[in-house]
């Protein structure tokens, strides 16, 4: 508070503001008053060396991305993994003075009051004055006259507090006056209201000048504190003075305080990462529009863990080792001179690029108190399957090259807002617009948050509700199919990538004669259900009433209904927004009649082939075709597709089936008996939408115990993807024989692979994994391979919160599970989890498994305890353990329970009881995932 | 805090206080619901610089038992909106639910908590009331309405092939005394009057605003489409709708009072079915058409005539009940769009508007809100000309300038709306541009409707958008972050399959 006292009666208060335009001196304004003596109050301001400092530095993008471009040629096979800009605030420090002068004019009769600012910026003076005799510290308006030319009376709710405002032309210029006394001045923050200090004590002192000469004096020479706050458009400081004042006698006074400013200077820096498919490598370009030298001190992540490490060299010109614990690498000065620019090369196996940015010895920026994370990718690919690698490879640049927003090979889904991305920024938007447009002023950035997060809580609660207690549920599927679109064109291997199939029969389906029928009732209900895609029985006539026997191809009056009510059903089902797959045998085919030695191998109907069309390494058939391209099916003549004539019959029946019932894609039946490439030509021909292949065989055992490591079966169900090109995905056998152990034997370990991925089909091509617990064979009333008891929804709950495509048997959608499948489809359905979402296997123990899907859904089964705060220490995830532990008391007891979750709210913890142990966390992303989750809980 | 900030808004804080604006702000403590309250009353007050927004409540928001549906949906849907910087929301209030099950026994209960929540939030409130029944949510007519009509189909308006359309009573009984011996105009009255004195406490201050039911939908028209095409890429004009017992009536004592009686025997027999191309040939010809002839003129003269007294009888009622009440009172006029582009305009004269290539048939509805002191609420505000199939000859924008001019020379106030939650970008693209153009006679704009589309992570993020830029039109989008152009590129696609779907 600085105060120099003059006069007893008046307490001048004045503060500056910043303005635009440079202070320039103004006449001084002169009021003649009886007895009294004007001053002039002057604001001024000098030119500062450093003036410069304040200003920001701002080089479009464009500009720093020009001097990249030249260095990432290295990459021509790599794609964008990674790319963000971070926003760096930089606290700059100004030193500046105030300057306070004060003339006495001749007369004697005016004073003149100069107060100057040499800091950039514009300054306003705000002040105002305490009459002798008043008692307290309140201020008072000074009288008219003593007002400058375009000072404004500032109202406040402190009433007695009179404001002079220095006039437009920036000129702080106080006219003030008084014949018997001296005055008090005090520079002040216009916006902080301190309470003037009592210098009514003086009074006798400055009583005692002003009798003698009428002039100055006062009780100057006090420590004061003057507090300036300034308020432009994006500062924010907070100037401190401490300076004494020097008494000046009669001729007034002249003195200096000298004012530190603090403010934050915006700079972004972008970072963005190419991984390089040919090389192996993470190329990393950093690029920032901080002036001067900058520093990048930098390590890298391994795996999962948090320490910094220092990765093998090469490392990038200017780089010095810091203490073993880091590189410092001082990034190069960009030829425009406004930024700089590094590149680094990154082998791979790493997780993440970890780095802090140093200014000098005492600056240092950081991301919001936390290291900047830069997510690398690794290459997924296990050295030995050359096959895989290429599958993968080609997957990788077919699927996700051109649609940047799944890009999920990268950890991180910066390059892909979300919709749902949409309304925080707009809303933030919103806010920031109108605050800084309006007021000018940023001053209530927590205040903004605040709002932003509780109308994204409201739309997100009432969008939740509103669409929970939607009557129909076909519309809803609609909504959501629109939520959907397919990121890539559709290939008949994955259909959109967010397709829930549903096994639309079972081993008793064709005792009733009317399935199809059945079946029309249910369209909607498995529409609302969630489902997108049904397989329905093979439709042929068939020596065995199931179907898997057919005969004449082109008579589809089966057993579960006629070739008219099975279009009536298709049309019905695709009316309700279901894909409808036809289960075709193309293995094997029954022949009507008998060749010249008895042997069933000559065909019927429409198909009429010969003994040619059967394989000649079947004795039982004769037949006179080529040997198998696959294994054989004993029970039926296996047909020889390598037969030009067979597969242009078979290609003209699938398209005729596609034309005439409508389907939309195909089961195939045992494909293990034919070669893939077949498959993909008779898939290329009829163009299906979806196809799954049943490659069945058996896991790998070893005295009885099923090993942990089912590479090679899953690579033989691989293999086969390979070989159809992909155009054709196929049952994960490998998945349903592992969560069998897994969830028998309580092995949650063998859920995780040795690299830490699925153990199945699915951890390495999973847009092509079609996971399933149970079918037809396998389960119904044939039970060849059952899934454990009582588990079954331990095993709906991975593979439905999985990547793959899931696929739910008709015996489990209609029995009591299927609320809790419902529950499931539903969280999957709205946390978009898609068939190439990724997964990050948290927990993978005896009677544990937690994995987190998309960075967006995190899963737990087994009866072991996760806890949360551990998943939370990973880092994977945000979790805020009040709420877990609300949500944890409040939970059981309670039927059914839909719990809805904000982004204020970063996880929540819900536990499904008994009897199977399954517990659904939830977690929102800070910026990918505004909108509330349900979360079912289900008593057991 | 900022001083100046607080000086400025104290007052209001405590106002606002009081309406419970801090009681859900759960996670928030103390000093930031605080700031929270002040930002939306810093940004409330902007808005009333704006054009005033509206949003639909549901049109389901009261069941038939009188209940809420969806309450807490709706109440975390208010305060989203409050704090968006909504002015109010609009609510429909059902004839077939207030007075349901006997004439002259009405049940407010439900739309009172509505006006109450309302109220609490601080919202303002424009209710519809409506005398039509909703097969979208399956709002049918009062019980009571719907058992008379089963003997006496007469009272539904009827197209040429016999269908009555029972959504609403045909305009012909307007004044006839078919239900329980009073006329439905009297019937109308009393719903009114029994409302007024029901919802009394809020007229004025929480309630601003009523429009009135003046037939299919609420607007004021014949229901010429009421038995819409199956087919995709059908662009009939409707038919006439004047088959109705009374309808029939009215007509022939028309045509022997005009001196031609052989022309009030039926509609015109060569009026195209709902599926034809209105066009091609018969009555809406371009040339030659029977339109142009002195049948078509008396024909088309008396059907629109028709309608014009039926809009003023409604509208007067419904101005005289409330004149005493500090509100508005609106009614709503279709924005018949298709087949604009022609001579004959042969929608808007089957939906009752005798507007041509050469009569301005909106001048003498325009008069009937003039004279009634009502205001005129038009949809349509999202429709674009360029948007709108070539094949059906449409043109909205110009439909909607014609109809605003002739408001502009009547004085008659325009309050608009959308068509359809339609989410399509370029839809609040439109409305944007019809709200901010300088010679809009639009202050007040209701969006519809509120329901679970409106708050997906598609749609509210334009909407919120749309919020602003009404109050910031200058704001340009090269100014928001860079991730944003993203975001509104990928959503049209979707949005266009979505209204194919």
């Amino acid at each position: 508070m600085s105060v120099v006292t003059t006069d007893p009666r008046f307490l001048l208060l004045h503060h500056h503001h910043r303005r635009a335009t440079c202070f320039k001196p103004v006449p001084k304004l002169q009021l003649v008053s009886q007895r009294r003596l004007p001053f002039h109050l002057n604001c001024r301001q000098t030119p500062n060396s450093r003036g410069n400092v304040g200003t920001r530095h701002s080089c479009p993008l464009n500009a720093l991305s020009s001097s990249g471009s030249a260095v990432v040629e290295t990459s021509e096979s790599s794609d964008v993994t990674f790319r963000e800009t971070f926003r760096l605030q930089r606290p700059e420090k100004l030193e500046g003075k105030i300057t306070i002068r004060l003339d006495a004019e001749k007369n004697e009769e005016y004073g003149q009051l100069t107060v100057g600012c040499n800091l950039p910026g514009n300054w306003v003076l705000h002040w105002g004055v305490n009459y002798v005799g008043d008692v307290g510290s309140e201020w008072d308006q000074p009288p008219l006259d003593m007002r400058p030319p375009g000072s404004i009376p500032i109202k406040d709710y402190a009433i007695e507090t009179p404001f002079g405002r220095s006039p437009t032309q920036s000129e702080g210029e106080v006219f003030y006056e008084d014949e018997e006394s001296g005055n008090w001045y005090q520079h002040r923050g216009r916006d902080f209201k301190i309470p003037l200090i009592d210098y009514l004590q003086d009074d006798g002192n400055v009583v005692g000048a002003k009798k003698s000469l009428g002039i100055w004096p006062g009780a100057l020479g006090q420590m004061s504190n003057v507090i300036l706050k300034s308020n432009a458009a994006d500062y924010k400081e907070d100037d401190i003075v401490e300076s004494n004042l020097q008494k000046r006698p009669l001729q007034g006074f002249y003195e200096e305080h000298s004012v530190f400013k603090e403010f934050f200077t915006d700079n972004v820096i972008s970072i963005s990462v190419r991984y390089c498919l040919g090389r192996a490598k993470n190329i990393l370009f950093i690029e920032t529009d901080l002036p001067g030298d900058v520093v990048i001190h930098w390590g890298v992540h391994k795996d999962e863990s948090k320490s910094w490490e220092i990765p093998p060299e090469p490392y990038p010109p200017e780089t010095t080792l810091f203490k073993n614990k880091a590189l410092r690498t001082l990034l190069q000065q960009k030829d425009d001179g406004c930024g700089s620019w590094g590149l680094f090369t990154l082998d791979d196996g790493f997780s993440a690029f970890v780095f802090v940015l140093k200014l000098n010895e005492n600056t240092w920026l950081n991301c919001k108190g936390d290291d900047f994370y830069i997510p690398l990718t690794s290459s997924v690919v296990t050295d030995n399957d050359s096959g895989l690698t290429h599958s993968q490879d080609e997957e990788q640049l077919k699927d996700f090259g051109p649609a940047e927003k799944f890009n999920d090979t990268s950890d991180s889904n910066q390059a892909g807002p979300t919709y749902a991305d949409g309304i925080i920024n707009e809303i933030r938007n919103l806010v920031n617009d109108i605050s800084s447009e309006k007021h000018g002023k940023t001053k209530s950035r927590e205040a903004q948050e605040s709002i932003l997060h509780e109308i994204e809580k409201l739309a997100a609660e009432a969008y939740s509700i509103f669409r929970s207690s939607m009557p129909t549920f076909t519309d809803t599927n609609l909504s959501e199919d629109e939520d959907l679109q397919p990121p890539v064109k559709i290939s008949s291997g994955t259909g959109s990538g967010y397709e829930i199939l549903c096994q639309g029969f079972n081993w008793e389906s064709h005792k009733s004669g009317n399935w199809y029928m059945e079946l029309n009732e249910k369209a909607s209900e498995l529409s609302s259900l969630g489902f997108t895609v049904i397989w329905l029985p093979p439709p042929t006539d068939s020596v065995s009433p199931e179907g898997y026997m057919p005969r004449d191809l082109y008579n589809l009056n089966s057993r579960y209904g006629s070739l008219d009510q099975l279009k009536v059903l298709v049309k019905r089902l695709h009316e309700v927004g279901i894909r409808v797959l036809g289960d075709v045998v193309l293995n094997h085919r029954c022949a009507q009649y008998k060749n010249q030695n008895g042997v069933w191998n000559i065909f019927g109907g429409r198909l009429n082939w010969d003994d040619r069309a059967v394989v000649a390494d079947d004795p039982h058939f004769q037949g006179r075709g080529n040997k198998s391209s696959g294994d054989n099916f004993h029970a039926a003549p296996n047909i020889d597709h390598s037969q030009e004539f067979v597969r242009k019959d078979i290609k003209e029946w699938l398209c005729w089936l596609r034309e005439e019932i409508g389907y939309d894609g195909w089961r195939l039946d045992f494909v293990r008996g034919f070669w893939g490439g077949y498959v993909k030509d008779y898939l290329e021909a009829s163009e299906p939408y979806f196809a799954v292949g049943e490659f069945w065989d058996s896991l790998s055992y070893t005295y009885g115990e099923m090993d942990h490591n089912q590479d090679a079966h899953r690579q033989r169900i691989v293999d086969w993807i390979n070989a159809t090109n992909g155009t054709a995905g196929a049952f994960d056998v490998t998945t349903k024989g592992i969560l069998h152990s897994a969830l028998e034997r309580c092995e949650y370990w063998r859920l995780s692979d040795e690299k830490g991925k699925p153990p199945g089909v699915v951890g390495w091509w999973p847009s092509r994994a079609v996971t399933f617990i149970e079918n037809h064979d396998t389960g119904s009333t044939q039970g060849h391979w059952r899934f454990p008891g009582g588990k079954e929804m331990q095993g709906y709950a991975y593979i439905l919160t999985h990547p793959g495509t899931p696929s739910v048997f008709y015996d489990h959608i209609f029995s009591e599970y299927q609320s809790q499948i419902l529950a499931l489809i539903s969280i999957r359905k709205r946390q978009k989890i898609h068939c190439r979402s990724t997964v990050k296997i948290v927990k993978a123990e005896r009677d544990v498994y937690a994995a987190i899907v998309d960075e967006k859904l995190a899963m737990k089964i087994g009866p072991g305890h996760l806890n949360p705060q551990t998943v939370h220490k990973t880092g994977l995830w945000p979790l805020r353990a009040e709420i877990t532990s609300c949500l944890n008391e409040s939970m059981p007891g309670f039927k059914l329970m839909l719990q809805f979750i904000y982004l204020s709210i970063l996880a929540v913890y819900a536990e499904f009881a008994r009897p199977t142990f399954v517990t659904v966390l939830v977690k929102l992303a800070g910026n990918s995932a505004p909108f509330g989750t349900q979360v079912v809980v289900i008593e057991g | 805090m900022d001083i100046s900030f607080v000086g400025s808004s104290q007052v209001n804080l405590g106002r606002n206080g009081d309406v419970g604006f801090f009681s859900f702000g759960q996670n928030l403590n103390a000093k930031s619901r605080f700031d929270v309250a002040l930002i939306y009353i810093w940004m409330a007050s902007i808005m009333v610089d704006g054009v005033k927004l509206y949003v639909g409540l549901p049109l389901d928001t009261v069941s038939k038992m009188h209940t809420m549906n969806q309450e807490r949906a709706i109440a975390a849907g208010l305060k989203a909106l409050k704090l968006l910087g909504v002015e109010g929301v609009e609510l429909p209030v059902w004839w077939g639910i207030a007075e349901r099950e006997v004439r002259g026994k009405y049940q407010w209960t439900g739309y009172l908590a509505v006006a109450e929540m309302v109220h609490k939030l601080g919202l303002k409130l424009h209710v519809s009331l409506c005398f039509h029944a909703s097969k979208q949510c399956k709002i049918p007519l009062p019980e009571w309405v719907s058992r008379i009509g089963k003997e006496e189909p007469g009272i539904y308006f009827t197209d040429r092939s016999g269908q009555h359309y029972k959504d609403c009573l045909s305009l012909a009984v307007d004044d006839v005394p078919v239900l329980d011996g009073k006329t439905p105009v009297e019937v109308y009255k009393d719903f009114c009057e029994s409302f007024k004195s029901a919802f009394s406490p809020f007229m004025g201050s929480t309630i601003t605003g009523i429009s009135v039911g003046l037939g299919p939908d609420g607007e004021l028209r014949y229901p010429s489409h009421h038995h819409p095409a199956k087919s995709n890429g059908n662009h009939g004009a409707g038919e006439f709708q004047c088959y109705g017992k009374y309808m029939l009536a009215n007509l022939k004592q028309h045509a022997e009072k005009h001196g031609n009686p052989l022309w009030g025997l039926a509609g015109p027999h060569d009026a195209p079915g709902y599926d034809q191309n209105p066009i091609s040939g018969g009555f809406f010809m371009e040339d030659g058409g029977s339109w142009k002839t002195p049948y078509g003129g008396f024909f088309i003269s008396w059907y629109s005539s028709q309608l014009i007294s039926h809009g003023h009888c409604i509208l007067s009622l419904a101005a005289s009940t409330f004149k005493d009440a500090p509100i508005s009172v609106s009614g709503k006029v279709p924005l018949v769009h298709s087949w604009y582009q022609t001579r004959s305009h042969p929608s808007e004269l089957t939906a009752g508007f005798y507007n041509t290539a050469n009569r301005d048939g909106y001048k003498d509805i325009v008069e009937i809100f003039s004279n009634n002191s009502c205001k005129m609420i038009l949809p349509g505000m999202d429709l674009s000309d360029e948007h709108e199939p070539l094949e059906s000859r449409s043109s909205p924008e110009s439909l909607f300038a014609q109809i605003t001019s002739s408001c502009l020379k009547y004085g008659v106030e325009v309050s608009g709306q959308n068509t359809a939650v339609s989410g399509v970008s370029r839809g609040f693209e439109q409305i944007k541009n019809n709200l901010l153009d300088k010679n809009a006679t639009v202050d007040l704009f209701t969006y519809q409707r509120m329901g679970a589309y409106f708050f997906s992570p598609d749609h509210f993020p334009l909407f919120a958008q749309l919020v602003r830029s009404l109050n910031q039109p200058t704001q340009r989008l090269d100014s928001l972050p860079v991730n944003h152009g993203d975001t509104v590129e990928s959503l049209p696609d979707s949005n266009l399959h979505m209204q194919t779907a």
